[in-house]
């Protein structure tokens, strides 16, 4: 095909792209993801019964406040790295923010129990499997940013990958939240945070492969 | 014929709106940039330099959701190109000698606008954070002096102010390092 003729077939069909056609993208490829996670925690994991009661307890909203702002951020970097000019991400370190807050609640909680019960506490009941329930659940996110990204222009792919990671596994651990009955944040700081980590793991590992174009 | 940035980045603003007519006039007005930019780059490889061309001219096309309209346009154009190009030689496993890699990865004029920034930043970074806001806004973003004000949320004799000031500091630092 000449370069002429590739010119005239793109330019045959020319939609429109709106000012936030980006945004919007991130967002409607997360979205769908989003709704496949809560279908599965709801038919697979099941809501916990008590959901009602909890939403009018601190443990549910901090949890809630730790994952959320770290996916709030986490969208920040990823619309950040969906251009192809070299990004800054300065502003990341206000990921720690979050971080370092519910490490003080956590600190707060060692002091009001006694320590022989700080074991049980941090482990709660489902440490071993939260990790890998998040980062599981965090897959229909990360399929759907992939999916956003076809359309976009990554050109730092293994930075891209880990923020996606990090987007899907936050989100995915915010929707986890209506499942997981665990109340302390030692808990939340740790295994959430490793389920998190290990989707920006698995995101950065994947990314220069299934992010290429 | 090189086109200027304003009216490239007038076609893509028009394109985006759904105009094909500009879409067409700003893929026509890439091919000679985009032929001169990867030319240079992969010496005696001409039926490379066609491909590669095309390549992106379809990504700039499939991937044009990823531009800012605020922005510059043949920064983003290179920036494509540049990654079409590293791409191109991990597909064909050519293995660059590192000694050409600088001159590979420098965009048009980019290490000269970089280094002008740099020396720029440091200056700045010299005086108040207003005066320095004040003459970012009105000497290299181009605002107008009212356009400034209203975006510092300032007043505009302040502006002037803030500009006269840190202009005339800057000068005296400068004078002062020769002597």
């Amino acid at each position: 095909m000449t370069t002429e003729q590739l010119i005239q077939s793109l330019s045959a069909k020319v939609r429109p792209v709106s000012r936030r056609a980006l945004g919007r993208r991130i967002g409607l490829g997360m979205l769908g993801g989003a709704v496949v996670t809560m279908t599965l925690v709801v038919s697979v994991l099941g809501i916990r019964p008590d959901l009602h009661d909890a939403m009018h307890g601190f443990p549910f909203w901090m949890k809630w406040f730790y994952t959320g702002s770290l996916g709030i951020g986490a969208v920040f970097a990823v619309t950040r790295l969906a251009r192809p000019n070299r990004a800054s991400l300065r502003g990341l370190w206000l990921l720690l923010v979050p971080v370092l807050l519910v490490a003080g609640v956590g600190i707060s909680e060692l002091a009001d129990t006694p320590s022989s019960d700080w074991l049980a506490m941090w482990l709660g009941q489902s440490w071993m499997i939260c990790p890998w329930l998040v980062l599981t659940l965090a897959m229909p996110i990360f399929i759907g940013l992939l999916w956003s990204f076809r359309k976009l222009a990554p050109t730092q792919l293994r930075a891209a990958g880990a923020a996606a990671g990090l987007a899907s596994g936050a989100w995915a651990a915010t929707i986890y939240c209506v499942h997981c009955p665990e109340a302390s944040a030692l808990f939340v700081l740790t295994w959430y945070t490793l389920g998190i980590g290990l989707a920006a793991g698995v995101g950065a590992l994947l990314g220069p492969k299934l992010m290429r174009w | 014929m090189q086109t200027s940035e304003a009216q490239l980045r007038a076609w893509m603003t028009d394109g985006l709106n759904g105009d094909a007519a500009a879409h067409a006039a700003l893929l026509r007005a890439l091919v000679p940039l985009l032929n001169s930019f990867y030319r240079r780059r992969l010496r005696g490889a001409e039926e490379d330099v066609e491909d590669l061309v095309q390549e992106t001219l379809i990504s700039v096309h499939t991937r044009r959701a990823s531009y800012d309209r605020e922005r510059p346009f043949t920064a983003w154009l290179y920036a494509i190109a540049r990654y079409r190009m590293i791409d191109h030689f991990r597909r064909r496993k050519i293995f660059v000698p590192i000694d050409d890699v600088e001159e590979i990865l420098v965009t048009e004029g980019f290490e000269d606008a970089s280094s002008a920034r740099m020396d720029v930043d440091a200056l700045l970074a010299t005086l108040s954070l207003k005066q320095a806001r004040a003459i970012r806004d009105t000497h290299i973003e181009g605002l107008s002096v009212a356009e400034a004000a209203a975006r510092a949320d300032m007043g505009e004799s302040d502006v002037k102010v803030s500009v006269h000031r840190g202009l005339k500091s800057l000068a005296s630092r400068i004078l002062g390092d020769r002597t």
